[in-house]
């Protein structure tokens, strides 16, 4: 009888969350009619697939369909190069401080992307960017253009390379050595063992790694927002967001475009997981390999300074012209003379920032929704896993598969599906703090239940049964067993939510007011009034908060939440 | 085209730790098989992977079919795959991403050799390992046994100057184990080639070497031919590892050549056999196999009285224990009748030959 109240409850916050939302955007998608002024019942009787099909034929949407195809897949090649070069490098070769390269390697991962696009503008640029201004200072013709499809893909594959990292890096240490070492011993020269041996055993892992980076590519708004802008270069998130911003908004096609990026991604995402699942060559159960490490000879300063120049160009360069343009009055460089000429910096950007009221109101905003989606999620985490991993209930499985569902729906879809699902009811959620909150704990949901899990799948099944056979009920013994023992990870997971809702901006696109305005929504407003200096000064700000949470969630949960940080982009 | 291996003096230094090879010599002539015998951690894998070239030694020789592969003194390393030998490794290190003939002609691939001979090559490898139905199939659909058959013809179809085996039987099932071992000795006396092979199991070392090195924290202990490890063992340490489990505490009293004569306590003497030189008085260890206690048949000069402890039938053999000048043996008895009862007092007799008396040099741990 409880029982069946608890999966029903569930079931009934799930549908709400999750479901619910989805309907409205196929609904949007099928229809002609605006939310606002309609009315669901009419929306309901304009239902017919003429609409969809309509934006299916509109070119523009096969346009950005197309740049969206390119700019990933290239990304992607850039991604996979980069990931494996590196994994290789640190896990298969004795390159001086690879512990260093490794840790600092994986860093891009902690980037917005919007921060990063920002920083990347102000080097890439054509007209104003440092690059080509240094490129003038040295008196050479070289030009770069950032604002281009190639600027889009150089960019994606250098910030979404630990993606595939962390797949390749992982398989190989998990590879039996002696597998390369008959290769080697079979007069197969280091080369050729890499291509004949290693890579074709770590295929599953680099695949995986690939889909995994193009999905996340897929949903990304930053960095596209910035460096397409310019020469008007839609990619299917960017369109979306037009679509949404044009007068009148056209809810409809942005219903029906987010339905394509949304089924794209679910293709992939349901190919990455087959691949996963499929037999993996490499993993050895239980088995420990001592590190095999290829002695380079000289060669190893020249893997050591292919690293440090991964660093220079995806940390330091747009560390330092994100501080060169947040403390510079004007942006304008004559030369060499004039970028250390101190009269130059100032602190006016910063001021500039906080003078407006609507700044600490959108990082009060931030830390407030940050602080629902943590204690909400978390809960209602805790209770979905805990159902799925510790009882027997009938509908489990059904919980399990609603909960996961989100992986498949990038940010910014679950934010169109959110303005359709509450836009259109008055006195509702929208405009409210707690449409952003629960977009953010149904979008993040099945990293959250992912980490919780792990937590619980170590509490041995024995020590609950324990207090059972003591005579503890269902709730006092997860009140006195597993919740104890369960909560370094429940920490962690709320800890990993509030970072990432905190830093979330494809979904906050479309939900918030000017009530309700975020960091990142605010940064983005920044960066399109033009100003590049308040820009840079607010990117810089948001990253050092960001530092520090990210710095406090890692030190909270001994490293659980950066992996996580990771998956969800 | 087989050829001898030649170590001299090899050392390795890890990191950390005492060094894991500690100046170790031995050769192997052409067409012989060699076993180094040894304890797990003893030094074994690091010997046979620094003659792969897969490990840097950090100090000595090696050579092979006379030409010096790595000297560290001289600046010497030859890479593994210019070194012309084969490996077989303990997990079979078959590349699963592969069918059975596409693993057996890696090797081929990477030398000069025309498609055709190569594909004769691979059938003959796979019959020598009886493999031949199942060139086509995926390697992971094979069992332990088939996979490292195949291991097996990979390290031998490009017909190596020598072969090195690293415990290639020790991840299978004990049947299994016994019917490779023989037929692994067959095929390895059929192409004749040279090998170096690496257990810590004496059975399969017996079965399979020409001649048996033991080894222990890094260093080889002995080199000989099974027969002599066997029947004259160097040490105390080699004795009990190759199952002289047995071991007495007395004083040399008398010494003429082979024979010894070893006062065991309160004035009970006995004639031991003597590898070694010994003085009158010094104290020694004497070795003995449970095999060779003979419980109730007095015969010649060592028969002593001893009381049989406690009895274990198994079979074809029954293990007892018996207390002999205060001490606790194992002796073993063939045949499948126990014929001693638990309690009784009977004569044992120790052949001489079988009493190895060797220096006492303090307490020696058993690994
Ligand atoms: N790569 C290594 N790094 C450090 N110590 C090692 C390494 N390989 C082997 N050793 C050490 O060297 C000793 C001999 O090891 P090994 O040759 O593998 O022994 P065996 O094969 O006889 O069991 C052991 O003490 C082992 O811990
Ligand atoms: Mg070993």
């Amino acid at each position: 009888m409880f029982t069946g109240l608890w999966v029903a409850a569930l079931l009934v916050i799930l549908a709400f969350l999750v479901i619910y939302p989805v309907l409205m955007l196929l609904l949007g998608a099928l229809t002609d009619t605006n939310p606002v002024v309609d009315g669901l019942s009419r929306s309901l009787s304009h239902l017919s697939v003429a609409n969809f099909l309509t934006v299916l034929a509109n070119p523009n949407v096969g346009e950005a369909l197309l740049n969206t195809l390119i700019a990933c897949g290239g990304g992607t090649a850039i991604a996979v190069a980069i990931g494996l070069f590196f994994s290789w490098i640190v896990v298969r070769t004795n390159t001086p401080f690879k512990g260093f390269i490794a840790a600092a390697s994986i860093l891009p991962l902690f980037a917005p992307p919007l921060v990063a696009g920002v920083a990347w503008a102000i080097l890439g640029s054509p007209k104003t960017g440092l690059i080509n201004t240094m490129f003038k200072w040295i008196g050479s013709d070289l030009r770069v253009d950032l604002y281009s499809m190639w600027g889009l893909v150089f960019v994606f594959g250098i910030y979404y390379a630990p993606y595939v990292y962390m797949f390749t890096a992982s398989a190989l240490r998990n590879m039996d050595p002696s597998l390369e070492e008959a290769a080697e011993i079979s007069g197969a020269s280091a080369f050729s063992t890499l291509f004949t041996v290693t890579f074709p055993l770590i295929m599953p892992a680099i695949v995986s790694g690939m889909l995994l980076s193009f999905i996340v590519m897929l949903g990304i708004y930053g960095i596209p927002a910035v460096l397409g802008a310019p020469t008007n270069l839609n990619v299917l998130t960017t369109y979306i967001f037009k679509l949404t911003n044009w007068s009148p908004p056209l809810y409809n096609t942005a219903a029906a475009v987010a339905i394509i990026l949304m089924v794209v991604t679910g293709l992939l995402v349901y190919l990455q997981q087959r691949v996963l699942s499929g037999r993996s060559y490499t993993t050895v159960a239980g088995k420990a390999f001592r590190p095999r490490s290829l002695d380079l000879g000289p060669w190893r300063w020249f893997t050591f300074a292919i690293g440090m120049l991964y660093l220079l160009v995806v940390v330091v360069l747009p560390s330092l012209a994100l501080i060169v343009a947040a403390f510079r009055k004007f942006m304008f460089i004559r030369d060499v003379a004039s970028l250390f000429d101190m009269r130059q910096y100032s602190l006016v950007h910063f001021e500039s920032i906080f003078d407006n009221p609507l700044t600490m109101r959108s990082i009060y905003n931030a830390v407030e929704v940050g602080v629902i989606t943590a204690v909400v999620g978390g809960a209602l985490a805790f209770a979905i896993g805990y159902t799925i991993h510790r009882t027997r209930v009938a509908g489990r499985g059904t919980i399990d598969l609603i909960s996961t569902l989100p992986v498949a729906i990038p940010g910014l879809v679950v934010g169109v599906a959110y303005l359709w699902a509450w836009i259109g009811i008055p006195g509702g959620l929208y405009g409210t703090i707690w449409i952003l909150a629960l977009a953010f704990i149904a979008r993040f949901m099945p990293d959250t239940v992912k980490a919780l899990s792990t937590s619980f799948l170590q509490i041995h099944r024995e020590l609950e049964e324990a207090a059972w056979v003591c005579g503890k009920g269902m709730l006092g013994t997860i009140r006195t067993i597993v919740l104890p023992l369960a909560s370094p990870g429940v920490l962690a997971a709320m800890t990993l939510l509030f970072v990432l809702a905190i830093r979330e901006l494809g979904s906050s696109l479309f939900l918030y007011t000017s009530n309700t305005m975020v960091m990142s929504v605010l940064l983005l407003d920044y960066y399109e009034g033009g100003n590049i200096g308040k820009t840079a000064a607010f990117s810089l700000v948001q990253t050092v908060l960001l530092g520090v949470l990210i710095g406090g969630a890692n030190w909270l949960s001994r490293g659980a939440a950066q992996g996580n940080v990771a998956r969800t982009g | 085209m087989t050829a001898t291996l030649e170590v001299t003096e090899l050392r390795k230094q890890f990191a950390i730790g005492r060094p894991a090879i500690d100046g170790v010599s031995f050769s192997v002539p052409a067409g012989e098989i060699v076993v180094l015998l040894g304890p797990s951690g003893c030094g074994k894998t690091t010997t046979l992977r620094c003659v792969a070239g897969l490990e840097h030694p950090t100090g000595g020789e090696i050579s092979i079919s006379g030409k010096v592969v790595s000297s560290p003194e001289r600046g010497v390393l030859v890479p593994p795959r210019s070194r012309d030998l084969g490996m077989v490794f303990q997990s079979y290190a078959v590349w699963p991403h592969m069918t059975v003939r596409q693993n057996v002609i890696y090797p081929l691939k990477h030398r000069n050799i025309s498609r055709a001979d190569a594909n004769r090559k691979v059938e003959e490898a796979l019959a020598l390992v009886g493999l031949s139905e199942y060139a086509d199939r995926p390697v992971v659909a094979l069992s332990g046994g088939q996979m490292q058959r195949v291991a097996l013809a990979r390290s031998m179809v490009y017909r190596p100057q020598l072969l090195l085996l690293d415990e290639p039987l020790s991840n299978l099932d004990a049947k299994l184990r016994l019917r490779l071992r023989d037929d692994l000795r067959v095929i390895l006396k059929q192409t004749g080639m040279t090998a170096l092979y690496v257990t810590h199991d004496q059975a399969e070392a017996v079965v399979l070497g020409d001649r048996i090195g033991v080894m222990r924290n890094g260093k080889l202990l002995q080199m000989d031919s099974p027969d002599a490890i066997y029947n004259r063992p160097a040490d105390l340490f080699v004795a009990n590892f190759t199952g002289a489990t047995n071991e007495l505490a007395g004083t040399l009293v008398t010494c003429n050549g082979q024979y010894g004569v070893v006062d065991f306590g309160d004035g009970r003497q006995g004639e031991v056999a003597l590898f070694h030189e010994l003085a009158p008085d010094q104290k020694v260890r004497v070795a003995l196999r449970p095999e060779n206690i003979a419980i109730g048949r007095p015969n010649g000069v060592n028969t002593f009285s001893a009381k049989v402890l406690d009895r274990r039938y198994q079979g074809t053999q029954t293990a007892y224990g018996i207390e002999l000048f205060g001490k606790r043996l194992e002796a073993i008895e063939l045949g499948t009748a126990a014929r001693h009862q638990v309690g009784v007092e009977a004569p044992v007799s120790l052949p001489r030959e079988c009493l190895w008396a060797y220096r006492d040099s303090g307490p020696v741990s058993h690994e």
